[in-house]
């Protein structure tokens, strides 16, 4: 990819991966990724590397979902696009026509390579997405990407194969879902789709549900700030008959929350001994059924400056979450008030 | 009963066999896909008060891997300077002999698996995370993780990854488990303040040398070159892991050992002066692949321990190898190696952990190698049966002998003969 580290963040020793460009005189990898960011930072010139770009883009469908949603596709380099295809993929998004304030946060529906296209499908929520909705076809759209962090516990998205999985998506959640999907259905797993318009009359994601081969099942999940008894028998139901491996909540983070505890009881009652596996594993920190959800942190400039999307945790960790990959329970539960 | 072994170095090899003679269920996590570590570009054994030690661990009953190693010798009994009576060892071949050997015994061997993390909980540590985030329990653990690099200690402390046989750019960079346990490791220094040291030695292919000097090498196992007196470079003798190997004589000559590869006895030397030597013309390093511009640098983090090599601070850890001191090389490995490894099931049965008396040149080393590094700060000097410091105290105190039988009463007499051989549990 285009952005390799370091980033700006190691010229002033707030690296979110190496130790030593946290100020610490030695090597402590517990999150390494595969270089030596020390190395490369000092093989810089102890410099930060060039970062994210600009890129000038222009709008080729827009349709109106409903009375404050559309869709948006867009033609953008292929460069950026062929880097954007993961589950958890996102960029930000500005009319042209505005300041830098403007940028918003906004996750990938659809990258396609063949067209050099993104989708988006975007609620027009405040001014900065109201700005954007003033664009016409064939209009200019400045984006700035790309961003993958859009999705907590990637790494059990990208891990799983053969397996049956559970999606739950609510109204505008349905749009990260897509890529989730996609990448779930690569690795030949076997997709249950809970389906829950939300404030909409209908959904908006049924033609890639049909493409990725998903059993899909309506369901109102959320009502008057709980879930729906109707949608807790249905999790429950689906958990225990389905052997699930994978749980992904694509919603507002209680619903997210609420869903994670479902699961995390639900997965200590399914703790089996796994033979082949090395050895007993317990529970708690490796269940049987793995969580992920969609990131909801509020986000302004996506490069762990702004200070907008940092969460810290009762760990006592600061969590940058534009760029900070983590489990959810770690951003869901135990967020420190003081 | 379960003990987890972080490293599966010579030292993790050692524990392993002793805590399943002793009667555990024992598994070996290591981050790359062969066993031994830096045991596979080693090379030396027994020379000087390597060969007391060697025997000692032998009359302990923690013989298997010296036999294995004595099996696998290319020279016996050769001297170079400074040194007498070195057995040298077949790197090349002998991984896959230890490996089969401790499957045989069935002790559980994880290769790339990489641990990151721990779980803790007061005083003990419950369990262990792979970088793919498993999470596996254990009841005891003993680090030998050792003390080398990873890349970013490399370039801080060195002139940077130089492509050794650890590999930490493939399979990711060793994490000390003490650290993450929230310990403070030690440092060593090799001068004030300046932290490390640089691996001793590198292998150049033999293949590449001329075939006179190969034909030699074959023959006799060790060739001295005359270095040309304007590359004589005294100052990197202080920079080397191996003070045994800090001599005068390694400065002003190329020495090679025949170890399977030639073993160039120095810790880097830049390939255009190399190839300025008659016969290494077209010399090639293989390890580390970079030898012409630098080594791995070692001793970057020592746990505080005690001489029955648990950890300082945490119950159910104990540790070896050079993560146990600053101790060079691969008999020392074995020596502390096969003495966590007892230790830890003694821990998990419940029993006093077993502390070598000083009357062993290993039990000696050990409580030396603490005493000189907690009570007297001495965090330059290394230590090894072979030469240095340690060997002179050795030679002293009348430690030193190539009297196997005499060593073996020793070891009778003090009520330790064969004891890693007994069953605990």
């Amino acid at each position: 990819m285009l952005l390799p580290c370091p980033c700006h963040l190691a010229e002033t020793g707030d690296c979110i991966i190496c130790s030593q460009l946290q100020g610490a005189t030695g090597c402590d990898c517990a999150n390494w990724k595969g270089v030596c960011i020390y190395q490369e930072y000092i093989w810089n010139n102890k410099k930060a590397k060039s970062g994210r770009k600009y890129y000038k883009c222009s709008i080729i469908r827009k349709t109106n979902f409903s009375e404050n949603t559309i869709i948006l596709t867009i033609k953008a380099p292929e460069i950026l696009v062929n880097n954007l295809i993961y589950p958890g993929s996102f960029v930000f998004l500005k009319n042209p026509n505005t300041d830098q304030f403007y940028y918003f946060p906004i996750s990938i529906m659809d990258a396609d390579i063949q067209n050099s296209s993104l989708t988006f499908a975007i609620e027009l929520k405040g001014i900065k997405t109201k700005k954007v909705n003033e664009l016409k076809i064939q209009d200019e759209i400045l984006v700035k990407g790309p961003f993958w962090n859009g999705v907590l516990g990637l790494r059990n998205i990208n891990n799983i194969k053969n397996s049956v999985c559970l999606t739950i998506a609510r109204g505008i959640g349905q749009a990260p879902l897509v890529p989730v999907l996609k990448k779930l259905h690569k690795n030949n797993n076997k997709i249950i789709s809970i389906l829950d318009k939300g404030n909409y009359n209908d959904n908006f994601i049924y033609e890639y549900l049909l493409n990725y081969d998903c059993e899909i099942i309506h369901c109102n999940t959320f009502e008057n700030g709980k879930l729906t008894t109707e949608f807790k028998e249905l999790l429950i139901d689906i958990l225990l008959k389905n052997n699930i491996k994978l749980v992904h909540c694509s919603a507002a983070d209680i619903l997210n929350y609420n869903v994670m505890k479902i699961v995390e009881n639900v997965s200590e009652s399914l703790y089996v001994v796994d033979l082949n596996n090395i050895n007993e594993i317990i529970s708690k920190s490796n269940p049987s059924i793995k969580f992920t959800c969609c990131n909801n942190a509020k986000m302004s400039c996506g490069e762990g400056i702004c200070g907008c999307c940092t969460r810290k945790n009762k760990d006592h960790k600061l969590r940058r979450m534009c760029k900070m990959q983590t489990d959810p329970k770690y951003v869901l539960e135990g967020r420190r008030l003081f | 009963m379960k003990v987890i072994i972080i490293g599966g170095g010579w030292s993790g090899c050692a524990a392993a066999i002793t805590a399943k003679k002793a009667g555990a269920e024992v598994h070996i996590f290591e981050k790359t896909d062969m066993l031994l570590g830096l045991g596979n570009i080693g090379g030396i054994m027994r020379n000087n008060g390597r060969f007391t030690a060697a025997e000692e661990i032998k009359a302990l009953g923690a013989g298997e891997l010296i036999n294995i190693i004595d099996s696998m010798s290319l020279h016996k009994n050769l001297d170079f300077p400074g040194h007498k009576h070195a057995w040298l060892y077949d790197v090349n071949n002998i991984e896959p002999v230890v490996k089969r050997h401790l499957e045989e015994m069935d002790i559980k061997i994880h290769t790339v698996k990489r641990v990151v993390d721990i779980e803790k909980k007061n005083r003990k540590i419950l369990g262990i995370y792979l970088c793919d985030g498993t999470y596996i329990k254990g009841d005891v653990f003993i680090e030998t993780t050792g003390s080398t690099g990873p890349m970013g200690n490399c370039l801080r402390y060195g002139n940077g990854c130089s492509m050794c046989v650890l590999r930490c750019p493939s399979f990711g960079p060793r994490v000390s488990i003490t650290k993450r346990a929230g310990l403070e490791d030690m440092k060593g220094e090799r001068a004030e303040e300046i932290y490390g040291a640089y691996s001793g030695s590198c292998k150049l292919s033999k293949e590449s040398l001329s075939e006179e000097i190969r034909n030699e090498l074959n023959e006799k196992g060790v060739v001295i070159l005359k270095v040309p007196i304007e590359d004589i470079d005294m100052d990197k003798l202080s920079k080397k892991v191996c003070q045994q190997y800090a001599l005068k004589e390694f400065a002003e000559n190329i020495i090679l050992l025949d170890t399977g590869c030639a073993k160039l006895m120095t810790s880097y030397y830049p390939l255009d002066k190399l190839r300025k030597i008659k016969g290494l013309e077209n010399a090639k390093y293989i390890d580390p692949y970079s030898g012409g511009k630098g080594n791995s640098i070692r001793y970057l983090s020592c746990a505080k321990r005690n001489n029955d090599l648990k950890v300082v601070g945490i119950d159910n850890l104990f540790c070896a190898g050079e993560k146990s001191g600053l101790f060079v090389g691969h008999t020392e490995a074995i020596c502390t190696g096969s003495l966590a490894g007892h230790n830890a099931v003694r821990y998990l049965k419940g029993i006093r952990t077993l502390v070598l008396p000083k009357k062993t040149a290993i039990g000696d080393i050990i409580s030396f190698a603490n005493y000189r590094f907690l009570k007297k700060n001495d965090k330059k000097s290394r230590y090894t049966f072979s030469g240095s410091i340690y060997f002179e105290r050795m030679k002293t105190i009348g430690l030193y002998t190539t009297d196997i039988d005499e060593i073996n009463e020793k070891i009778s007499n003090l009520g330790l003969y064969e004891i890693f051989d007994n069953k605990l549990i």
